[in-house]
């Protein structure tokens, strides 16, 4: 069923993870992403993935959901251990055949280089597992809010709201899709089988109703907002205060004296 | 034997995980031909979820649903045989509308059925006039038309498919008083026509008055009450307790009881109202 679909893919539990400002979210796990790539060793990247561990067990967000994450990059991740498998060449040769070499330091480039994807992946998931779309697009606009000091103002509100607007909707164009889908259906329409013509041309009594009522949903709207007196973002003030709280600012020490302690691996070994 | 039996059906939606929660748990019925049967509950009560058990939309978690003596999932793959025997109109059906014109909409059925271009042509002809649209709607866009005539041409798409049981969820919702007047109208003149069994999802206790049959009441997925309008419409303070009314003029009655007047407690219907209130009145007359 559609309705299994996960966008957003928000695991909503409590914990320390979700409760913290969703600005210092972002900002602990960008840097996050970046130290993933400055972590130049095996123990660098050793305490990277036990410093991650740790943030996915306190995240309360099952193991198999990350695993989820994981299953849909494989192939990228097959493809970038194979490539530095074949591609890198130092250290004792442990197999040869025609132009195919594999060497140590080529096992060991691939490895590292599957587990830096693979926390990639485990670091963003953890941000959309634990942030609602709303405080993303939330924390995003106060983020972005720097820029209207060089007359950007009214565009990032501009941006935020649509991006606000597009994930509010998606619900409900998803469920609008089924009830459309299911109504053709009970008229005896068949998504499921015919030639590869058939089952496009099936889309077409689908996809002309979700129009429709799309652009008359934009118009209502539009409509209501403006009824609203809404006009833009100038002296627009949120309903939704973000406060920075303790824990945030705990969680950035910690993020601060990890990162320290990469860089010290870094240049020790 | 029951034309339509539907027997300890439940289904879960969600099932296994954090959301997971009963739509509908347990609920056996059985519906005659040419019967009318009206569902009430509240919202989120699983009248929805119930009515699209019938044509196989959603496969019940357990239960069965019997048409005719068979079992609807017997056979998986013939599932698509139910969806022609059950129409199903969904709310505001007028948004599933999608040719470009009222013909080729109402013939989206009949032509997925594997009907042949005569007998579409006969059909078509024949439904658009049945929900009280003349032949020169035919040529027109269905985007051009008026809500009304929309749901009309939306209804009229299902018809045509001559199903012998058919679903309504809240067809009169959003229509005004004559829209109203009209769709109760079709759906009636359908039933004698064709015998059909028919079932009516509505928040409406007076349209469910006129024309049901039979009154199933749904609360929270389970089935309350299932008798005729008469006996349930009489159970007003345990339809308030489940948040549901009964028809204004059944109000109006049991308060003129409580003043003393002499009047019985079953008056579900306008008409019936009129009639007992002009006798009251003569009665009254004569003892003066």
């Amino acid at each position: 069923m559609i309705k299994d679909l996960t966008i957003g893919q928000y695991y909503p539990v409590n914990s320390l993870i979700h409760s913290l400002d969703p600005r210092f979210k972002i900002v602990l796990l960008v840097v996050l992403l970046v130290f993933t790539f400055i972590a130049d060793n095996f123990f660098a990247l050793g305490l990277m993935v036990a410093f991650v561990l740790v943030v996915m067990v306190i995240s309360k967000v099952p193991f198999s959901m990350y695993l989820k994450n994981l299953k849909i990059i494989l192939p990228i991740l097959i493809f970038t251990m194979l490539l530095n498998l074949f591609y890198v060449a130092d250290g004792v040769v442990l197999y040869e055949f025609w132009v195919i070499k594999i060497t140590v330091g080529g096992i060991s480039r691939s490895v590292f280089m599957s587990l830096r994807v693979i926390l990639l992946i485990i670091i963003s998931a953890t941000l959309t597992y634990t942030t609602t779309p709303n405080d993303l697009t939330t924390a995003i606009e106060r983020l972005c809010s720097p820029l209207r000091f060089i007359g950007l103002g009214s565009a990032v509100h501009t941006m935020s709201m649509m991006m606000t607007i597009a994930l509010r909707f998606i619900p409900t164009l998803v469920e609008e899709t089924e009830k459309i889908i299911n109504a053709q259906k009970a008229r005896g329409a068949d998504f499921e089988s015919g030639k590869l013509m058939q089952r496009v041309k099936a889309i077409i009594p689908i996809l002309i109703p979700l129009l429709i009522s799309s652009v008359r949903r934009a118009y209502d709207l539009a409509e209501a907002m403006e009824s609203r007196c809404y006009n833009g973002g100038k002296n627009k003030t949120m309903m939704k205060q973000l406060k920075i709280k303790n824990g945030d600012i705990i969680s950035t020490i910690v993020v601060i004296i990890f990162c320290c302690s990469i860089i010290t691996l870094n240049i020790f070994f | 034997m029951s034309f339509l039996r539907v027997e300890n059906l439940t289904h879960i939606y969600n099932q296994k995980t954090t959301y997971s929660r009963d739509a509908v748990s347990n609920v056996s019925f059985t519906a005659e031909k040419g019967e009318i049967i009206g569902v009430i509950g509240h919202t989120g009560s699983g009248k929805s979820t119930l009515i699209q058990h019938l044509n196989g939309l959603l496969k019940p978690d357990e239960g069965h649903i019997y048409i005719d003596g068979t079992d609807i999932w017997a056979d998986p793959k013939k599932i698509k045989n139910f969806r022609f025997k059950v129409g199903l109109v969904f709310q505001y059906p007028e948004y599933q509308l999608f040719d470009e014109t009222v013909y080729d909409d109402i013939a989206f059925g009949p032509k997925n059925m594997g009907m042949s271009s005569e007998e579409i042509e006969k059909t078509v002809n024949e439904i658009i006039l049945e929900v009280g649209l003349s032949k020169d709607y035919l040529e027109k866009s269905p985007f051009d038309l008026s809500g009304g005539e929309k749901r009309r041409v939306a209804i009229a798409g299902v018809l045509a498919m001559k199903p012998e049981i058919i679903a309504f969820d809240e067809p009169t919702a959003g229509l005004d008083p004559s829209g109203r007047q009209m769709v109760t109208d079709i759906i009636r003149n359908y039933r004698d026509k064709y015998n059909a069994t028919v079932i009516i999802v509505s928040h409406s206790m007076e349209d469910i008055a006129a024309l049901a049959d039979k009154i199933l009441v749904m609360n929270k997925g389970k089935l309350q009450m299932y008798g005729t309008p008469k006996e349930v419409f009489s159970k007003g303070l345990e339809l308030k307790e489940i948040d549901l009314s009964v028809p204004q003029v059944t109000t109006v009655f049991d308060i003129l009881r409580k003043k003393g007047f002499n009047l019985p407690d079953n008056v579900i219907t306008v008409d019936e109202a009129v009639k007992l209130l002009v006798n009251l009145k003569q009665e009254g007359c004569t003892n003066d």
